[in-house]
């Protein structure tokens, strides 16, 4: 490589501080923001884990199987998965109510149809598993966390599935994408044109390849979508090795204390 | 006002009557000044199976304002009514069954809590329960000069410094419930113990004479 | 006869210990409380380790995690601007709440508030105006016109007993690391100016700390009682004290009685848990401040 001798040298490398701006991520590519996992903190809970991703930090809580509250429900043959996901008051720059509105109730349901492909829920008969995801600061991306982090403490409780959840979102702004955007990138768009705008939500069954929930918003072009579902695909495997790594850690902690007589 | 020298304890002028209504298993009201209290307890009754206790009756109380919905205070003033009760009450001889006590304000004057113990007291009694014993409410209040006013009214209320509301038991005279507003030494603290202790007697003896006139009456 | 030389060979198994926690709990504990200990191994007098983290919301104004054992409570602090009250024209507004999920403990079900968490909220509102912690005049920007609400919402993200301690001490967390913009009123239109660029803390005037108690077999008097402890005692107890060892509150929502020696021993504690907690906090206040 030719150095340059007639002008004063720097550093070998060096990088654009705006590189480090708190949001200052790279578009277009299938950068999501480091992620930091943990499984098995609530005491009195069967199951739960915590997922912070860039500032977005949320929890989830999985009690049961236990008996159905609701005894009318005609299946009886399969068990049932009820999600509640809320949203902390002081978790948005505005201040939320501490009424449910609809977007928790939104997203309770999706969260619940991503997740009940991957239950083994013929397994538990007559009874019924409750996930609780609280979201303590939202900073974007929460939907796709929260499927990732109630997977996570569903494995954690012990309860069978077919395989874990991952959760991948992106944002299409034109035609540049930004992948597991922040809150400001969610809301905000930068292009002119008014084609190609939205959000897309994916939750991904990693080693059955299959996908278990997608969610879209705005107006998106064929095309542009069935590339957003692949960028989201390939986010998920991301994911993957934090998530296993997690989940190993909190089975060789439960397994540590000495077996019982 | 009633004053008792001997005790050094006032207390405002208070009333009871009892079995004034006809639904309830039990009532009675109960009015210590302007401050009056209707109560009326129902059960033991079928229970619902979500409340269900295996091994005791369960308690609910309710308390109604005089005007609007219940607010977070009187439902944390129906938790202190209710556990003071769940302590004198004999709830393990009535297993998965229902009590329901509840409170209706007519006015308030001034030492809400311990008029709705007292009411709620004399309710229990109508209503025949086994209790272990009897349990009063005493409001105290220390106004701006460090003086101990028993059983003040609103404007009392308004300008003291702290306010306390004691449930004492007719057994020991020891605390049975405490709830205070507004900042005491331990000192203080010991010393409306002390007064509301000795007010309790006053009460007691109120209860006692109140039971008298009612059973001498129906007995005739 | 088989079953005698088990027992009398063998120490107690583990197994036999859960079973018989299940099965007979209060026996469990009282065979613990006899050898002055608790089954966690604590002392009678002896609280469980707690921990602080402030400021680690950064939607919120002001935040602070508290764990004391397992029990977690988390309290955020958001500032907005309303219109002073008639009645008070010179004072903000503190408007304390206190949330039980679903998430914390199966004990509690989803929907609004139940009677424990509507207790708590009205318990804390009264250590404010009690303590004045904050007097309510600071929070007037423009007399009658502007001033601050200070919403303080602490939600329990796993409950282990003593609720009540960890919300006073993770409220008085998030009140210290609260920073306010700076907000001025244009005296021509009448309209607020907010610099988010300057922000200033607020003026703490008292360190109220919350110790609770529990009556077990209407005698034994323990401190910090896990969840399971609660739900066997007899009665409750909670004493808030400040660093002038006032009293701002004796709550005891009811059970079985206590004699005043009793409530002296509570208080002696309670004086010794305020320094406690107030050191905690100065100390995580002062780590924060020199990682900055």
């Amino acid at each position: 490589m030719p150095t340059d001798t007639k002008r004063v040298r720097g550093p070998e490398v060096s990088q654009s501080p705006s590189l480090f701006l708190p949001d200052g991520r790279q578009r277009d590519q299938v950068d999501v923001r480091p992620v930091f996992v943990r499984c098995g903190l609530v005491s009195q809970a069967k199951g739960s884990a915590y997922i912070e991703a860039g500032n977005t930090k949320l929890m989830c809580c999985v009690y049961g199987p236990k008996e159905t509250e609701r005894k009318d429900e005609t299946d009886m043959k399969c068990g049932r998965l009820t999600t509640d996901m809320r949203f902390a008051p002081f978790s948005c720059p505005e201040r939320g109510s501490w009424i449910q509105g609809s977007q928790d109730k939104d997203f309770s349901l999706m969260l619940q149809e991503s997740l009940q492909p991957a239950v083994c829920l013929h397994k538990y008969p007559r009874s019924q598993i409750e996930v609780n995801v609280m979201v303590l600061e939202n900073s974007g991306s929460v939907l796709a966390h929260a499927v990732t982090c109630a997977s996570l403490a569903l494995a954690d409780a012990g309860i069978e599935m077919y395989d874990l959840v991952l959760g991948c979102s992106i944002r299409q702004d034109g035609a540049s994408y930004v992948v597991d955007p922040t809150y400001t990138e969610q809301n905000s768009c930068s292009s002119v044109s008014s084609e190609n705008q939205g959000g897309l939500t994916v939750a991904f069954l990693p080693s059955l390849n299959q996908i278990s929930g997608l969610q879209s918003d705005g107006e998106m072009t064929e095309e542009t979508l069935t590339a957003g579902v692949r960028t989201c695909i390939e986010g998920c495997y991301k994911l993957y090795p934090v998530v296993q790594q997690a989940l190993t850690k909190a089975v060789r902690r439960a397994a540590l204390p000495p077996p019982e007589s | 006002m009633e004053v008792c020298g001997s005790s050094n304890v006032s207390l405002r002028e208070f009333g009871c009557e009892q079995s004034l209504l006809s639904r309830p298993d039990g009532s009675a009201s109960f009015i210590q000044g302007d401050t009056s209290v209707l109560a009326g307890v129902y059960g033991p009754a079928e229970v619902k199976v979500s409340k269900e206790i295996y091994d005791r009756a369960t308690l609910e109380v309710l308390i109604q304002p005089k005007v609007g919905l219940p607010s977070v205070r009187e439902r944390s003033q129906e938790q202190c009514v209710r556990e003071t009760c769940e302590a004198s009450l004999l709830l393990s001889l009535h297993p998965r069954s229902s009590l329901t006590l509840i409170l209706q304000v007519l006015h308030d004057d001034g030492s809400l809590l311990s008029c709705a113990l007292n009411a709620a007291c004399m309710a229990l009694m109508d209503a025949g329960l086994p209790m272990s014993c009897l349990f009063c409410g005493v409001t105290c209040a220390i106004d701006t000069d460090g003086q101990i006013i028993t059983d003040p009214t609103a404007a009392q209320e308004k300008e003291s410094r702290a306010l306390m509301t004691f449930a004492i038991d007719s057994t020991e005279r020891r605390v049975l419930m405490s709830s205070t507003k507004g900042s005491f030494t331990v000192h203080e603290l010991q010393q409306c113990i002390a007064v509301s202790q000795k007010a309790s007697e006053k009460i007691f003896q109120f209860y006692r004479d109140s039971v008298r006139r009612r059973y001498s009456k129906t007995l005739e | 006869m088989i079953g005698s030389v088990c027992v009398t060979q063998s120490p107690v198994s583990p197994s036999f210990l859960l079973h018989f926690r299940t099965a007979e709990p209060l026996e469990y504990h009282r065979s613990f409380l006899k050898e002055n200990c608790r089954p966690d191994g604590r002392e009678l007098s002896e609280f469980r380790t707690t921990t602080l983290n402030i400021g680690s919301i950064s939607t919120a104004d002001g935040s602070a995690l508290v764990k004391v054992g397992n029990t977690t409570v988390i309290c955020g602090i958001k500032a907005e601007l309303a219109n002073p009250t008639v009645e008070a024209p010179g004072k903000g507004y503190i408007v304390p709440n206190v949330d039980l999920p679903p998430l914390c403990s199966s004990r509690f079900r989803p929907g609004p508030p139940g009677e424990q968490a509507q207790a708590a909220s009205q318990f804390i509102a009264d250590v404010i105006e009690s303590s004045e912690v904050i007097q309510t005049e600071d929070l007037c920007i423009e007399r009658g016109k502007l001033c601050w609400v200070l919403y303080c919402d602490m939600m329990c993200l796993d409950y282990d007993g003593n609720v009540l301690d960890a919300c006073v001490v993770a409220l008085l967390a998030a009140l210290k690391n609260t920073q306010l913009p700076e907000v001025t009123v244009n005296t021509e239109t009448c309209t607020p100016g907010v610099t988010l660029e300057k922000r200033h803390g607020l003026r703490i005037n008292k360190h109220p700390v919350a110790t609770s108690f529990c009556i077990f077999d209407d005698s034994i008097l323990i401190v910090d009682p896990t969840a399971e402890e609660e739900s066997l005692a007899t009665a409750q107890l909670t004493v808030v004290t400040d660093e002038e060892d006032r009293l701002y509150s004796l709550h005891k929502p009811g059970g079985t009685s206590l004699s005043g020696q009793k409530l002296q021993e509570c208080i002696s504690r309670a004086t010794a848990r305020q320094r406690e907690i107030q050191k905690l906090i100065n100390k995580v206040i002062h780590s924060v401040k020199t990682a900055q």
